[in-house]
């Protein structure tokens, strides 16, 4: 075994080879296992420290009105961001501040001040790294081209053309379509996301109740990021698609016709379909432009609207409550009816109620004489109504007002709904700590007291009068039509579309009718609030039309008005002329 | 000269000129991920080296390592003792390290010189009796034990670890009191087993704080090389710091699957998340296996077998004892780095730092690797004709 001129020995050398060859071997065995049988877990594991995933905003629906023309769009605007990635130093805090001074000397070439705190950036760089900064959002045109005029002076820094909520009509319904804010998109369930984009979401309207239906479906971004977290490239894995447009049921014309009439008051004008619950217009005033709103409200648009003067741009036609003072009376008469008063019956008006020490006083300050019910209604009798409201009682009262919608929410599909107040003994007690008084019964009579109701509660409930069903309002064209008929007799319904014509037909009403292609019913009503220097009216007016077949139901109240039959009835009147066209020749209904 | 070529190992050349082109291309793709351009060009300063080495190679492969041995070995060995000793006083300190003497690190020449010393004291054909004993080993132990001792006050422990394994195989070859050697690689494998087992005991989940404190106390380990052992053991742990770059390269190397990801397009690398200052060094197989795959990872193995084995061939055939060793030294020494390396990359040994040959970019060790394989190949050339 030893070579005898040498040391070295032989076999040993060759066993050196071996093991050679056998360390290479045992490498490359676990290099199977790593390479091949573990490959997919390290990928994986590769791809989660090296990808964000980012949720990215579909443009939102548009909102149209009947016959198309558009209320709610998107318009492009253009921002300017920093890239992050750009400003790669050593430290954060030299990142923080290279990114700083960059954003300072675009800001001087472009000439818009950046309002952007250091804070802002480190923290950006800390959460949001992969992601662009947004430093001028929706930019206008002069700054752009400024911008790319210098742009290959900016290497750090992009335009990224997003997508900005645009009301083409201005103030137009701008209680009902309501605005959008931001805020970050929602993945589906159990997804995970890196990053989400803002994208718009409603805050109020009609941008708020349907606002799951405009959104647009997210699409999905991979940012590949180094080992910093600065992104190196993106992918679009899902293309965010586009949100659905919402059809209204509102008729333009008639939404431009209503606000015009509502220019310069306090008010609020509901119109329906009375079929079907279509709302052909729903306006309240004052209202202001939307795009003021945009991109951001701002804060002192935000003073000035919202919380100043809160009351001057709440939405008074369907979430602010008035007392419905004598457009109640076709209710009571309902409800008179139903408990058994006939419609011929006779009563002596000699222009005042009296009722213990409660003296309740008539329109007509002399009285009116003899009046039957249709010609009470015509006149607006409160004695008459007053007197038979309290024969009938508070249940058989507001039985008939709840039949009628009131003191409910009327189940529009729109986020303001108020259901108003039809008050009882219990509600009074709760409410003022005092007990139910016969006078109570007097005044709810005539629409006075604690009874509270919204315009559009009262335009379904003329158009009620008219078809003999309560219609849903429904806002969206193909929402489903839910109709509830009314629990009264159609001879009863009759003497009250009767009274309700003869309003307009030469009663208190008469302003209204004047003019319009088809025959009108209708009633006056003049709610008195408040007291001493406080004391003003409310002045109201409900109608359907045309009279025999109603197809449209409305009702408008004017704060501070002089009387429903004076201020009121003139302005509905406009807008049935300028649905029905008006009448060519002759002196019309009169 | 057409006889000095038909006995040329043509195969152990070829591999090893694969191994550098492989090594370059990783280079270029492990410098071209760096933000800092002056690594883009590495690459081609590894080529110009490598030109360098292979000058140095050709020529001490078709001179007589015979003569140029008895000439050089004592003085080699000598001069880097100088050297080491020279970047203890005036080296520059890179990674807590003070290794580099100008542009290049004595360390790794001191390695090929007391591999050549050895052999020219054991093979020498008039080598004494008494060195095959005990005292053979105390003089074995000396010629190793100054450069050892310097290079560890670097300290570099990595290159310690390769050096030690070649010396003793050579000392095992040579027959130096065989069953010392034994004995205290049992010894040895006993005491590392004991190292691995306090730690584990020292860092395992839930033990108590006094109880690692006592152990710690007896724990002839740095506190970065308990880490690293910990690290080791416990890969799942801690993924953000000492557990980092063992993450990193498992998920760099297992990532590229069977094929690879292709030249360049290594994401572990080009995403920086392979840590920058070691993937062209101790971490360059990560970048090579995330591009070339398995398929690439096998047939670098198969180079290095390509080149080793035929070193072990070589030292069979050789007909004097210095060729045997100094071949038997140099590939050991070679495959001591290819192992520790490629194992450490995939979790099988704890993270030292070591390059691999003729893939990693170091320029010191490629010149010193291919000056090892240019004596191997004139062992080949010159070492079967008995002392002519």
């Amino acid at each position: 075994m030893r070579d005898d001129t040498s040391i070295v020995s032989d076999l040993s050398v060759l066993g050196v080879g071996v093991v050679f060859v056998a360390g290479l071997v045992a490498l490359g065995f676990r290099l199977a296992q790593v390479q091949l049988a573990e490959a997919a877990k390290h990928s994986y594991d590769g791809a989660r420290q090296s990808v964000r995933r980012v949720l990215t905003a579909g443009p939102r629906g548009r909102i149209v009105a009947r016959d198309g023309t558009v209320l709610a769009d998107n318009r492009a605007s253009v921002s300017i961001a920093v890239n992050p990635e750009g400003f790669q130093r050593r430290t954060w805090g030299d990142t923080v501040l290279a990114i700083s001074n960059a954003v300072d000397e675009v800001s001087a070439a472009i000439g818009i001040p950046a309002s952007l705190a250091t804070n802002a950036i480190a923290r950006h760089v800390r959460q949001r790294l992969a992601r662009p900064l947004f430093v001028w959002r929706d930019v206008g045109d002069e700054a752009i081209a400024r911008f790319s005029e210098h742009a290959s002076e900016f290497p750090g820094f992009s335009c990224i053309e997003t997508e900005e909520r645009v009301y083409p009509e201005g103030r137009l319904a701008a209680h009902v379509l309501g605005y959008v804010g931001r805020r970050e998109a929602e993945p589906a369930a159990g997804e995970k996301f890196n990053f989400r984009d803002k994208e718009m979401c409603g805050r109020e309207g009609l941008e708020a109740f349907y606002d799951s239906y405009l959104r647009g479906s997210p699409g999905e971004l991979k940012v590949t990021v180094d080992a910093r977290g600065f992104a190196v490239e993106e992918s679009v894995v899902v293309e965010a698609r586009r949100g659905p447009d919402l059809r209204l049921s509102v008729d333009i014309a008639v939404q431009r016709a209503v606000e015009r009439q509502l220019r310069g008051v306090r008010g609020a004008c509901a119109v329906l379909d009375p079929r079907d619950g279509a709302v052909l217009a729903l306006a309240s005033a004052p209202a202001y432009d939307l795009n003021i709103l945009v991109p951001h409200l701002a804060p002192e648009v935000n003073e000035r609207l919202f919380r100043d003067s809160r009351n001057d741009y709440r939405n008074r036609a369907c979430f602010e409550t008035y007392a419905p003072g004598s457009t109640f009376k076709p209710v009571t008469a309902l409800a008179e009816l139903a408990s058994g008063i006939s419609p011929g019956a006779c009563y002596e008006c000699t222009g005042v109620f009296e009722l213990g020490a409660m003296r309740l006083h008539c329109g007509r300050r002399w009285g009116h004489g003899p009046i039957d019910m249709r010609h009470a209604l015509k006149e607006s009798c409160n004695t008459y109504f007053s007197s038979f409201g309290c024969d009938i009682g508070t249940n058989a009262l507001f039985s008939a007002a709840r039949a009628m919608g009131l003191g409910a929410k009327t189940g529009i599909d729109f986020p303001q709904d108020s259901a108003g107040v039809v008050p009882s003994a219990e509600y009074k007690r709760s409410r003022y700590d005092l007990p139910w008084y016969a006078s109570d019964l007097a005044h709810a009579s005539i629409g006075q007291g604690q009874l509270l109701v919204t315009p559009l509660q009262m335009a379904r409930l003329a158009g009620a009068i008219g078809t003999g069903f309560l219609a849903r309002p429904r806002l969206r064209a193909d929402s489903p039509v839910e109709r509830t008929p009314l629990p009264f007799s159609a001879r009863h319904l009759a003497v009250v579309r009767d009274g309700m014509r003869m309003v307009v037909d030469g009663g208190t009403g008469r302003l209204a009718g004047e003019g319009v292609a088809v025959a009108v019913a209708g009633k006056t009503g003049t709610a008195e609030v408040g007291i001493g220097a406080t004391r003003r009216k409310n002045t109201w007016f409900i109608a359907y039309a045309p009279a025999e077949r109603p197809t449209v139901a409305i009702a408008m109240v004017v704060e501070n008005g002089e009387s429903g039959g004076t201020t009121t009835a003139p302005k509905v009147n406009a807008v049935l002329k300028a649905i029905f066209g008006e009448r060519e020749t002759g002196n019309g209904n009169r | 000269m057409t006889d000095k070529l038909k006995r040329f190992n043509w195969l152990m050349f070829a591999a090893m000129l694969a191994l550098v082109a492989l090594g370059t291309a990783a280079i270029y793709s492990a410098g071209n991920a760096r933000s800092e351009a002056v690594f883009h060009a590495m690459w081609k300063s590894n080529l110009s080296t490598a030109a360098f080495g292979l000058a140095v190679y050709l020529t001490l492969a078709f001179f007589d390592y015979r003569r140029y041995l008895n000439l050089l070995a004592v003085p080699s060995y000598l001069f880097s003792l100088v050297l080491l000793v020279a970047v203890l006083l005036v080296g520059t300190s890179t990674y807590g390290g003070r290794r580099w003497l100008w542009f290049f690190q004595p360390s790794e020449v001191a390695k090929l010189c007391v591999i050549v010393a050895l052999a020219w004291i054991y093979g020498a054909a008039s080598a004494r009796p008494w060195l095959r004993k005990f005292p053979g080993f105390l003089v074995a132990s000396a010629v190793i034990g100054v450069p050892a001792l310097l290079i560890l006050l670097e300290p570099d422990l990595g290159t310690m670890l390769a050096l030690l394994p070649a010396t003793l195989v050579m000392l095992f070859v040579a027959s130096v009191w065989r069953r010392g050697l034994l004995t205290a690689a049992c010894v040895a494998a006993v005491a590392a087993s004991a190292l691995l087992a306090a730690v584990y005991e020292a860092e395992r989940p839930g033990v108590t704080e006094a109880r690692r404190a006592a152990i710690m106390k007896f724990m002839p380990l740095r506190p970065h090389q308990v880490k690293r052992v910990k690290t080791f053991l416990f890969p799942g742990e801690d993924p953000h710091a000492a557990g980092y770059t063992l993450r990193q390269a498992m998920i760099s190397i297992g990532s590229g699957g069977f094929s690879g990801k292709g030249f360049r397009k290594g994401e572990t690398n080009h995403l920086k998340y392979l840590p920058q200052s070691i993937s062209m060094n101790d971490f360059i197989f990560c970048v090579y296996a995330e591009e070339a795959g398995f398929v690439g990872s096998v047939a670098l193995l198969a180079l290095f077998g390509a080149l080793l084995v035929p070193c072990a061939w070589t030292a069979y055939v050789a007909a004097d004892g210095r060729g045997r060793l100094v071949s038997i030294g140099v590939s050991t020494l070679v495959f001591a780095h290819v192992f520790i390396n490629i194992a450490m990359s995939i979790g099988l040994v704890p993270i030292t730092g070591l390059p691999l040959p003729f893939i990693s970019a170091g320029r010191t060790f490629l010149v010193t690797a291919m000056a090892g394989f240019g004596i191997v190949q004139s062992v080949s050339i010159h070492g079967r004709d008995n002392g002519r």
